[in-house]
């Protein structure tokens, strides 16, 4: 979907950046550090804004090199923000987030998304996250991933290919796995 | 993620930039600029999402979920102006359904040319 949103964005000044929670990481994964890694890759192609070397300096001088803050990141992203035409954020597996990282982070969005109308946000996760995210953003849009007969059977040739003993399948077995396993899923 | 050591290692290469290039002027700026951006960088955040990205692109399967990309919904989060439209989607899904490999199909180095970056000023 980044890679999607990305063909589209090519030469338009329009910002695309991907961010993942992972249930091993979610010390690490605050949201200062998701919300700095935003602004990495949108420094990771030409040079660093004045706003945020200046932001580093004064860290660097009156701080003795502090790590930033939540409420400075904010402000910084926002700034930032504003000299794009349009950015596309996306957060994948936000379920995998530590519960406190992750009604911070929607709240730190839910503040930059009042102020900067040129932001979007696509978030992923299983549904009982619903709840959390209705309560920051009550009108967010909602597409239920539901996988497509198509889509499976795309991926039981693709495993079935993958096959280390493929002699040890005949080809009845094989039509067999690719009729029972589709139509159980469609039944979940 | 970075790992301590190569952390360790970051700082170290960052120290020999700065140390190897005194010999002439105009190269020290550059490795200084150089050791400056990577400290801002690395002051930033310790994240790397860009290197999960690269792998979720190799191991995707073409085709798979593109529907999604083709939904209403989706087509108008992704297109309407700014102000006309819900600026939050959430695409949600039970474990395993393919929420995180939808359609990660295009060109590898996608966020490092396709993105718009934003200016030094």
């Amino acid at each position: 979907m980044i890679d999607a949103l990305c063909d589209q964005a090519v030469g338009k000044d329009i910002a695309v950046v991907g961010l993942y929670c992972d249930f091993r990481a979610q010390q690490e994964q605050s949201t200062t550090n998701m919300l700095g890694a935003i602004l990495k890759q949108l420094s990771s192609r030409g040079g660093i804004p004045r706003h945020i070397r200046e932001a580093f300096h004064k860290s660097k001088e009156e701080f003795s090199g502090r790590l930033p803050r939540l409420p400075d990141m904010v402000e910084i992203l926002k700034k930032t923000i504003m000299s794009l035409r349009r950015i596309y954020v996306c957060i994948d597996a936000l379920d995998e987030s530590a519960p406190g990282h992750r009604r911070e982070l929607l709240e730190s969005l839910q503040e930059m998304v009042r102020v900067s109308p040129n932001m979007r946000i696509l978030l992923t996760g299983r549904p009982h996250i619903d709840d959390e995210i209705v309560e920051f953003f009550s009108k967010a849009i909602r597409i239920p991933v539901i996988p497509t007969q198509d889509d499976i059977k795309s991926y039981l040739e693709m495993r079935l290919g993958c096959d280390t003993t493929p002699k040890a399948m005949d080809a009845e077995l094989r039509a067999d796995i690719m009729r029972i396993i589709p139509e159980k899923i469609s039944e979940m | 993620m970075l790992s301590g050591r190569q952390q360790v290692v970051g700082n170290v290469n960052s120290f020999n930039a700065l140390t190897n290039y005194n010999n002439t002027s105009i190269v020290n700026i550059t490795a200084g600029q150089d050791a400056e951006r990577h400290q801002i960088i690395r002051w930033l955040s310790p994240l790397e999402p860009l290197q999960r990205h690269g792998g979720v692109q190799t191991d995707r399967l073409d085709s798979v979920g593109n529907w999604v990309l083709e939904t209403n919904e989706f087509r108008k989060w992704c297109d309407g102006e700014d102000g006309c439209v819900e600026p939050v989607l959430f695409c949600y899904g039970n474990p395993g359904v393919g929420k995180t490999y939808l359609r990660y199909d295009r060109k590898a180095a996608c966020l490092e040319t396709g993105n718009a970056g934003v200016t030094d000023n």
